[in-house]
């Protein structure tokens, strides 16, 4: 658990605010050099369809979500998106966005048994 | 090859028909392990995920206790050891293609491999050849669970 961070992302385009704090977290936690993965599920699978980060604003007049998405992904936050969650919302792996790992429900157990895990 | 009520059911495999799932012996240390079609048929027909349970490879997993977990908009649930022994691996094209376990569910899309413990006494309490097809029919049967 000492090197490893989990955070598990469940707000979406409905919740704005939410948005980008666990994406800032995850930017951070790559800078304290913990190894950092994201598991998106319920409506936080929505933030990584095609078009969407762009559209999403946690504070009027400031950055949209996919400025903290780039920052996370470019800091080696790896993504990966829940399959249940995607069946949820209809999504199909063409609908997101690149370097996604689809993975099941059973892998968020997985992954953070070995992770400091935080839920957004 | 046997078809029973629609379901492509392998005549030289050992059956654990409660659990819909299958055990072929590789050689003398290794066994394969997967879903029937009849698991394929009550997932609904589409899975999301099939999850080795990597904590356990390496480990002596116990018979009945689960090495994989399959998630469905219909099921979600273990696929237990239909015996005791060392969980090897998990089948890696199953994280990009879950979909193979229904589609190849003896071939390309088996689940797991296991080194067995206990092969020669367990694999009598598992449904094998035409006396284990007519078991296995019988359940489906009572279930009335067919494939077509």
């Amino acid at each position: 658990m000492d090197d490893k961070v989990l955070i598990i992302m469940t707000s979406g385009p409905d919740t704005p605010r939410r948005c980008a704090t666990p994406f800032f977290f995850a930017t951070l936690a790559a800078a304290m050099d913990y190894e950092v993965s994201m598991f998106f599920t319920i409506d936080g699978t929505l933030l990584l369809k095609k078009g969407m980060a762009e559209t999403v604003y946690p504070k009027e007049g400031g950055k949209p979500v996919s400025d903290f998405l780039k920052d996370a992904i470019d800091a080696g936050v790896k993504l990966t998106a829940c399959t249940a969650s995607m069946e949820l919302h209809d999504l199909t792996a063409e609908d997101l966005i690149e370097d996604i790992k689809m993975v099941g429900g059973a892998s968020m157990w997985q992954m953070s048994e070995d992770s400091k895990t935080l839920t957004f | 090859m046997s078809e029973i009520r629609g379901c492509n059911l392998p005549d030289d495999l050992y059956y654990q028909i409660e659990k819909h799932i299958w055990a072929k012996p590789l050689d003398a240390d290794t066994i394969r392990v997967g879903m029937t079609s009849v698991a394929g048929k009550l997932s609904g027909g589409k899975l999301t995920a099939v999850t080795i349970k990597e904590r356990a490879i390496g480990k002596e997993v116990a018979q009945g206790k689960s090495v994989a977990i399959i998630e469905s908009s219909k099921f979600v649930g273990p696929v237990p050891a239909p015996i005791t022994g060392e969980l090897l691996r998990g089948n890696d094209k199953l994280a990009s293609d879950p979909n193979l376990a229904i589609s190849d569910p003896y071939g390309e899309g088996w689940i797991a491999e296991m080194k067995p413990s206990k092969w020669n006494s367990e694999k009598d309490g598992l449904a094998t050849g035409a006396d284990g097809l007519a078991e296995y029919q019988k359940k489906l049967e009572a279930d009335d669970i067919s494939c077509d």
